[in-house]
């Protein structure tokens, strides 16, 4: 994928994580539960590597900040922490792990970069953003109970669009051979 | 679906400022506000108020992401004033205490977010996409010499603004057609109205990145290039894709 590709997925993915949340945001509380904005960061790095992932990472929440004002300014520099993170991760894994199977690779890729961004945002709470005032249980009931309808979508769908745009011939394939 | 903040057509003064000196106004005055308080506050609200007039984009336009917002805002306030202490309460409800220290705080949270987000919308109502790319460019070209991509940034600022009202387009049509097929999704209970959504998601993506493949095609076609440097996602032999 050339260098302007990349940039170009890295912003029409910051573009869907301002779309998305706006479209499910006609269901009450969508955000902190359904994580629509994860989606186009995590999918980005599987697709266009670390860089570009963490890109998209930035530039969504910041511009969906500056454009709709969701997320609230308050809570924009952790959530940019996350994003970037994931992006980071998930492009970072995508590049090195290479198990022979696509969708293998893909969700090894995807629960690591999960489960670093929900570190890194915890670590990131307790030292710099509430220092004192962030416990382990705000950090387990923000990361692993409110947004468990998040995970499980993510889960249940980052992999197969990654696989229907490599099906497609949008993203270069994992394993060109097969 | 909420509607996307956008340029707004005017040749007002604030029209005519140049963008990077509307960013760097924006990023000044979100500090400022992040760090007002009381007096500090209602003087930054009278200083919006004075920019909408300003502007001449009309009240409803400049204050439409902050009507957005409201149930967002008094969730804010309602939290605040009911759950951060307990001290000279006016009102208890069980575990919840109404004071006039929280009912404070919660008005001077929300008062900060709403003033960001309306100063957000008026740069992007009286900003063309171009400008703002071109002010991104500008503002951050003294990072050039640190070794910052300042190109690619703001490339990739410039077509996610202007991409955004393009999906936002593409996936109301597809949520249409989705209704056109199977009936009013938004008359349903909350999880079938969200499953409706999320069977969305492959069309959108794949549409969004046939679009991404066109303007890199044609930007690659009319000579646009970057430094080349690798990051993609190696094939099993270990070269880049």
């Amino acid at each position: 994928m050339s260098q302007v590709k990349r940039i170009v997925v890295a912003a029409v993915c910051a573009a869907l994580g301002i779309v998305l949340p706006m479209a499910f945001h006609a269901i009450p509380n969508a955000g902190a539960v359904w994580l629509p904005m994860h989606i186009p960061v995590m999918i980005c790095g599987l697709v266009a590597g670390p860089v570009s992932g963490a890109v998209t990472g930035l530039l969504a929440p910041v511009l969906s900040s500056l454009l709709t004002g969701m997320p609230a300014t308050g809570m924009l520099p952790q959530m940019a922490v996350e994003l970037v993170v994931y992006g980071l991760v998930s492009g970072a894994l995508s590049e090195h792990v290479r198990t022979g199977a696509t969708s293998r690779d893909l969700y090894v890729s995807l629960v690591g970069a999960m489960l670093a961004g929900r570190a890194v945002r915890g670590v990131a709470s307790a030292l710099i953003f509430s220092p004192g005032a962030y416990t382990l249980e705000a950090w387990v009931t923000t990361s692993f109970v409110t947004s468990i309808t998040g995970i499980v979508l993510q889960l249940a769908v980052v992999v197969p669009i990654v696989v229907s745009l490599e099906r497609a011939g949008l993203v270069p394939p994992r394993y060109p051979q097969q | 679906m909420r509607a996307a903040a956008g340029y707004v057509w005017g040749d007002s003064p604030l029209h005519r400022t140049p963008a990077s000196a509307k960013l760097a106004a924006l990023l000044a005055l979100s500090l400022a506000v992040a760090l007002a308080e009381g007096p500090a506050l209602a003087a930054a609200l009278l200083v919006l108020l004075a920019l909408v007039a300003l502007s001449r984009v009309g009240w409803r336009r400049a204050l439409a992401p902050v009507w957005g917002m409201r149930w967002f805002l008094l969730l804010v306030v309602a939290m605040n004033a009911l759950l951060l202490s307990r001290e000279g309460a006016l009102l208890e409800l069980g575990p919840l205490a109404l004071t006039p220290r929280g009912l404070a705080q919660g008005l001077t949270v929300a008062t900060r977010v709403a003033l960001v987000a309306a100063l957000g919308a008026l740069l992007t109502a009286t900003t063309r996409p171009q400008e703002l790319v071109e002010g991104v460019r500008r503002l951050l070209s003294p990072l050039a010499r640190l070794g910052v991509p300042v190109e690619p940034a703001a490339l990739a600022v410039g077509v996610t603004v202007q991409f955004v009202p393009t999906l936002l387009r593409e996936s109301r049509q597809l949520i249409w057609a989705q209704r056109l097929r199977c009936g009013d999704v938004a008359s349903r209970g909350i999880m079938r109205r969200a499953v409706s959504y999320v069977r969305l998601l492959v069309p959108i993506f794949v549409s969004a990145f046939r679009r991404a493949d066109e303007l890199s095609a044609a930007m690659e076609a009319r000579g646009y290039r970057l430094s080349d440097t690798p990051t993609g996602p190696r094939t099993r032999e270990g070269r880049r894709a």
